[in-house]
């Protein structure tokens, strides 16, 4: 997943993803696996009013951006689709924070050098 | 309808090319026959996974019991590997994808299978496909006499191939509100077709909004495959089709009769 904004305003990975993908992941990071109807259980509790078409599609939308991935799963109540994340919290957050300065040293070299070497000191 | 502007064409086309009409109007109809056949078996080819009573036993003896209120054999029911809610039969076989599973309650997804039983009791799995294909003959025999046709035979043959075009569009909708209403008959609980169709009109509608509102480059994948249309709309919007089940539910007793 490459992130392609970057919100000066939102906390955490909300600064990366809109806030209810937000939501989904850091639950998702915490269970590793979980289906949709399981996710939605645990997003309702916050929102009440969600609908399990946003779920799906939030989700599927994760899928879209690489950092979950769908596989279809037969168990007892049947056949379902089973999310997984494709990276860790930790592996994501290094990302994130490795194409912004990828970024930042592109466009203002000098500048970005002179201020991480002022914070390093 | 659809019968006398087909029965015109057909003559208009042995009017003005004779024999060599004829010939290629019957080379067109094998053509497309051999590709309707392609077709469905290249459709068992695309991640469809038939559905055994042992792993969804509430999903398959929903439909065996529709089928026998609808006095239709038990069609064959697949699982179409696909995130994107979505339901279509053929001959007599009904493909549900896995997205609805995740967006709808069970009750619910057995009101869409209700509506495509519909459509396999009404004979529109064979309807359908016939009328799609002798579109593509319309096409054929059309382009023909534009070419070879006088003034009169070209005017004619467009005004023809309008006419089809508006009453397939027609034919098909009618057919789409007719599965509807079969659907409801056969249900226990009539009332999941609306709400299945209010969550999926919510997940259409959803779709949309993620789609118009969000940056394009990052969600190329979430659009559903383009459907070809031409110009004439074949199927109801769900607007539409709620309108018309809202109706019909509160005459649900009238249908009842008429059916029987």
């Amino acid at each position: 997943m490459e992130p392609h904004e970057f919100k000066l305003t939102e906390e955490g990975i909300k600064a990366v993803l809109p806030p209810l993908e937000a939501e989904i992941m850091e639950h998702m990071w915490k269970v590793k696996v979980g289906t949709a109807g399981q996710v939605y259980e645990y997003i309702k509790q916050k929102h009440p009013d969600i609908r399990r078409s946003t779920v799906s599609i939030l989700m599927n939308r994760l899928c879209e951006k690489g950092l979950l991935k769908r596989s279809v799963e037969k168990g007892r109540g049947g056949m379902r689709y089973v999310y997984s994340i494709t990276t860790t919290r930790e592996e994501f957050e290094q990302r994130v924070v490795q194409k912004i300065l990828d970024a930042l040293v592109a466009n203002f070299r000098d500048a970005t050098y002179a201020y991480l070497s002022k914070i390093q000191k | 309808m659809i019968r006398l502007i087909l029965a015109i064409e057909v003559f208009l086309i042995i009017k003005t090319l004779g024999n060599l009409g004829v010939a290629v109007t019957g080379a067109t109809i094998v053509a497309l026959v051999a590709i309707y056949v392609w077709a469905t078996r290249h459709k068992f080819g695309e991640n469809l996974i038939p559905l055994n009573r042992d792993e969804m036993p509430w999903l398959y003896e929903g439909i065996e019991e529709l089928a026998r209120k609808a006095g239709v054999p038990m069609p064959q029911v697949y699982i179409l590997d696909d995130y994107i809610p979505n339901a279509y039969s053929f001959g007599n076989t009904i493909v549900l994808s896995l997205g609805l599973f995740e967006v709808l309650d069970k009750d619910e997804i057995v009101a869409v299978a209700a509506h495509e039983l519909g459509h396999i009791k009404n004979h529109d799995t064979i309807w359908f496909p016939i009328i799609t294909y002798c579109r593509f003959l319309m096409m054929t025999t059309t382009l023909m006499l534009i070419v070879t046709g006088n003034a009169l035979v070209k005017m004619a043959a467009v005004m023809l191939y309008i006419a089809y075009e508006l009453a397939r569009g027609h034919f098909m909708k009618t057919r789409e509100f007719l599965a509807d209403e079969t659907a409801l008959t056969l249900l226990s609980v009539p009332m999941s077709l609306k709400r299945a169709l209010e969550e999926l009109k919510y997940y259409e509608d959803l779709r949309m909004n993620v789609k118009v509102s969000g940056v394009p480059s990052i969600e190329p994948g979430i659009d559903r495959e383009k459907r070809f249309t031409f110009f004439i709309e074949t199927h109801p919007s769900y607007e539409e089709r709620l309108l018309k089940i809202t109706f019909e539910l509160n005459n649900l007793m009238g249908i009842k009769q008429r059916v029987r």
